[in-house]
């Protein structure tokens, strides 16, 4: 099987990432995907350009991956974020676990989009129905 | 020595450029290099409480020590998912 490029300019294919993360010994598989919502603030949105720093964000999805799996009890982790223009609807990240349980599976799961969202060097611009344009706000990266 | 310093989003835009060389001595910090940064593009002044420096794909601390070839990333605020 081909590997899932973590980083990616093309639309996200969720079961390629189901895919990914199949194990016949899991009893559940926890799918996350993040997507492009209509209206941020209160202000009707367009679209969104999301910039990366893609070898760091490699860097950091890998390591990240490892740390889940050494925290959680899980059988596989799959994850995939991606940048450039994104209409409303699409998918921006997508976050698949498989374990015996689904305990853990949640809970890796919701760690894993959490930490994606501080640590990882990624960031949108929103393009609104207005015609106004912003990066949206965003944290300090975390280590 | 020289290192590579690279701009993202908001960086960027008000460094004017994606990326640059600049010159640093033997023995600089991550902090030494970023007073030179904003000395060259004061347009980042406003945003350099919510920058962080990273060094070879690793976020910095204000005294990480540079060395030549070393790629040093301008990070906003960072807004994934």
């Amino acid at each position: 099987m081909k590997k899932l490029a973590r980083i990616t300019a093309r639309p996200i294919n969720h079961s390629e990432i189901l895919r990914a993360v199949k194990d016949d010994a899991a009893g559940g598989t926890v799918l996350f995907l993040g997507t492009i919502r209509d209206r941020n603030e209160g202000k009707a949105v367009e679209s969104l350009e999301y910039e990366v720093y893609k070898e760091m964000a490699e860097k950091r999805m890998a390591e990240l991956e490892t740390m889940v799996m050494k925290k959680w009890p899980i059988k596989k982790i799959a994850m995939v974020h991606r940048y450039g223009r994104l209409s409303i609807g699409e998918v921006s990240v997508a976050v698949a676990v498989s374990s015996e349980h689904r305990a853990e599976a949640f809970e890796a799961g919701k760690f894993a989009i959490d930490t994606i969202k501080r640590t990882l060097p990624l960031w949108k611009k929103e393009k609104l129905k207005s015609g106004k344009e912003a990066w949206t706000k965003g944290v300090p990266i975390r280590r | 020595m020289i290192v590579k310093v690279l701009y993202f989003a908001a960086a960027e835009e008000l460094a004017s450029r994606k990326s640059e060389q600049m010159e640093v001595a033997e023995g600089d910090s991550v902090g030494q290099l970023a007073m030179r940064i904003l000395r060259a593009h004061p347009a980042l002044v406003p945003i350099s409480g919510s920058v962080r420096f990273t060094v070879n794909l690793t976020v910095a601390s204000e005294d990480t020590k540079l060395g030549d070839g070393d790629e040093v990333g301008v990070l906003p605020p960072v807004a994934g998912g």
